[in-house]
């Protein structure tokens, strides 16, 4: 595919000057610069909790005592109420897929080996009316999901269960899942 | 929700200016956003001198690689004005000019001169890396995201949920890319078919390289005046007829992903100031934001431009082109013209201003204009920003 | 009911890091120029309406472009600082001197730089100390050090 250049008679060029990559390299007084920013991020009140229950092989979620909405992951207020969300649910873990997708590509863009399927599951929550925008979710890679699954559609609405680390591996961290998994026919 | 809209001034968009859209270019943020505020003011025919107020806009520091980056350029428009940078990461481009509305309807300053600049360029090995920031360092980073995974992950529920194939959603591409070949700034203007975004590197089912906006360095600016001011300065002042502008929270896998709800809040809070009741037919030519194909789709929707999952079907029979019965990113869009974030929804400002004087050139529409629209999207999938403009 | 006080100790932390492997910065327009003449052994600045600017930098306070000119000094001393430590903490063996330095044909602002002399002075004449012309990169660290004149 050949991109054209749009260059017509009585244009006015808008300022600027295009370099290619090797032309900006041998520019003099270029300046490169390494950052080394180390961050410790903390994961607050609810979130702390919500990893420990991880490392138990539980899903919790936090309730609104006034409305009844269920929160996964867990805040500390009602973003409705402006409660305190104190009350904790324990979730059944399963769910449905909402979208998934197929990586071919990691986190600069680089090329992927073996593709990678992620998405966004919708998760058994009490009090979840059916077609309602908001749900209690987590985003994670799936398991046992082909690329021929996504782009069927035969993915969207699947039933998945966490596929769980074994209790010696997990470390309170959102891997502890290590993703969701379709649950077989007849059970779940 | 319910506007104030008992301003002190009307409000009129008497310039705009951008500087080339490119990969890389040459010039330092800060001359990048002079360049654009010097083309907008010379189209206006003022000076550095005439205008009262700054307000800057410049997506994530971590881009251009300079903290206070909006502080970095602030100089451009003249020292010790009051000068305001504001946020909103992707959507950044058009809150600019709705903070400048503000400030000159609210008769704090008579003009304002509205700058957005990006220089994506800088981050190697490519900008990916700092998009890696936006993710949540917990519940997300972890999983080794890239950007472009939550595009994909809403694209495929909202061809899941409306029925759009991927050839239908690549339509937005090359409608795009083909309109940019007019546009003087453009970066990935080109003529392409169907078959080519199909066929382009695949990056993340069901994203290929040809669904997405390139990487940009770029500029663009807008000068608004009051009243009083623009009747002076021009005898076809462009008006803001209504903004609007509302914010999500950041958990985008606990709601439905088909439908941008944030952006339809903004929508109605604008179309409300602006009076209009029926934005599908009032709305003459409309700038949706398109960093993605189907995100033009999906914000056309959320602008109700079009019911839910009807912009499929529209698109199909060329209703949003220049010559349709509503088109849609007639500049191109960010897809073809490019994305240095912020600048780019400037840029859809900007191209408004232009179809609404009727100074678009050859991107002009065919269908005569009253109304039009531009509206930017951005954060993590929660915040919409809309601005109407009227002639 | 509120939530109950936590400990620090409770509370889960993440470690991450930058994740951009290195920022390139173009020097832009007149410092491109300005890094040419900085290979030369020159410094440029600007000439605006209302005096000369260094370094550089394309536009003027009031927004209309400013003009290259090269300034000559002599370098004088405008203020300037002691540093005992780098900018991880650690204590430099012998403090540094931190000044900015404008020279005397220029209006406003001036270079910061390291100066290396037994003592220091507001007002003090100075001058650059080059590096040799071949490991000159058109940056800033091409002077090495002001030293007094």
């Amino acid at each position: 595919m050949a991109v054209e250049k749009p260059r017509r008679p009585g244009w006015v060029e808008p300022p600027g000057h295009y370099l290619k990559s090797r032309e900006m390299y041998s520019l003099p007084g270029l300046v490169e610069y390494k950052p080394r920013a180390r961050y410790l991020f903390s994961a607050g009140q609810a979130q702390s909790r919500f990893l420990r229950g991880l490392r138990e092989g539980k899903i919790l979620g936090t309730r609104c005592p006034r409305c009844g909405r269920v929160y996964v992951p867990p805040r500390m207020f009602c973003e409705y109420c402006h409660a305190p969300t104190t009350e904790w649910v324990e979730l059944p873990g399963t769910g449905r897929v909402h979208t998934a997708v197929v990586s071919y590509i990691g986190t600069f863009r680089e090329r992927r080996e073996e593709p990678e399927i992620v998405g966004v599951i919708q998760l058994d929550a009490p009090g979840y009316v059916e077609g309602g925008y908001e749900f209690a979710g987590l985003f994670h890679r799936l398991c046992g999901v082909t690329p021929e699954d996504v782009m069927s559609g035969r993915a969207i609405g699947m039933r998945v269960r966490p596929r769980w680390r074994p209790p010696e591996e997990r470390r309170g961290d959102v891997n502890d899942i290590e993703c969701f998994e379709p649950i077989p026919e007849g059970e779940g | 929700m319910r506007p104030n809209i008992f301003v002190k001034d009307k409000v009129a968009v008497v310039g705009a200016g951008l500087t080339l859209f490119r990969r890389r270019l040459l010039e330092t943020p800060r001359e990048l956003a002079w360049e654009a505020a010097r083309q907008a003011l010379d189209s206006a025919g003022l000076t550095f001198d005439d205008i009262d107020c700054v307000v800057m806009g410049t997506a994530p520091d971590a881009f251009d690689g300079v903290h206070f980056n909006g502080e970095y350029f602030a100089d451009v428009a003249g020292r010790n004005k009051p000068t305001v940078r504001v946020y909103v990461g992707g959507g950044t481009g058009v809150f600019v000019p709705i903070a400048a509305w503000w400030h000159v309807a609210s008769g704090l300053c008579k003009t304002a001169l509205a700058v957005a600049e990006e220089k994506m360029s800088p981050a190697h090995p490519h900008p990916q890396g700092v998009f890696a920031y936006i993710w949540d360092p917990i519940l997300e980073r972890p999983l080794g995201p890239n950007l472009i995974w939550i595009f994909a992950m809403e694209m495929r529920r909202y061809m899941h949920k409306c029925g759009a194939t991927k050839e239908i959603i690549a339509r937005v591409s090359v409608k795009n890319k083909r309109n940019a070949l007019d546009h003087p700034a453009a970066q990935a203007a080109a003529n392409i078919t169907v078959d080519d975004v199909l066929r382009s590197e695949l990056l993340v089912w069901p994203v290929n390289r040809l669904d997405i906006s390139p990487v940009s360095d770029g500029a663009a600016a807008v000068v608004f005046a009051s009243e009083n001011e623009a009747r002076r300065i021009t005898d076809s002042p462009v008006w803001v007829e209504g903004i609007g502008f509302a914010l999500d929270n950041t958990h985008w896998y606990n709601r439905e992903l088909a439908y941008p709800r944030y952006v339809n809040y903004a929508a109605r809070m604008a179309y409300k100031m602006a009076g209009i009741e029926r934005p599908w037919r009032e709305i003459d030519v409309a700038e949706p934001y398109d960093p993605f194909d189907y995100k033009e789709l999906h914000h056309i929707e959320g602008l109700m431009l079009a019911r839910p999952c009807e912009a499929p079907k529209l698109l199909e029979e060329d209703w949003f082109d220049r010559s349709g019965e509503l088109p849609t990113s007639p500049s191109g869009g960010l897809l073809g013209v490019g994305n240095p974030i912020a600048a780019a929804g400037l840029m859809k400002v900007a191209e408004i201003f232009w179809q609404l004087r009727y100074e678009a050139g050859p991107r002009q529409v065919k269908k005569p204009v009253h109304y039009g629209l531009a509206q930017a999207w951005g954060d993590l999938m929660q915040v919409g920003t809309v601005i109407v403009l009227g002639n | 009911m509120a939530w109950k006080r936590w400990r620090i100790e409770e509370v889960i932390h993440y470690p991450g890091s930058q994740e951009v492997e290195k920022y390139v910065y173009t020097p832009g327009i007149h410092g491109l120029e300005l890094a040419k003449a900085l290979r030369e052994g020159r410094v440029l600045g600007m000439k605006c309406p209302d005096g000369v600017y260094v370094p550089p930098k394309t536009y003027c306070p009031d927004g209309s472009p400013g003009e290259l000119v090269e300034v000559r000094g002599p370098w004088r001393v405008v203020t300037y600082t002691l540093v005992h430590q780098d900018i991880y903490g650690n204590p430099l063996p012998e403090p540094e001197a931190l000044a900015l330095i404008r020279p005397d044909d220029a209006d406003y602002g001036g270079l910061i730089h390291r100066v290396r002399a037994e003592s220091i002075y507001i007002g003090m004449e100075v001058k650059p100390r080059w590096k040799p012309p071949k490991q000159r990169s058109g940056q800033i660290t091409d002077i090495e050090y002001f030293e007094p004149a």
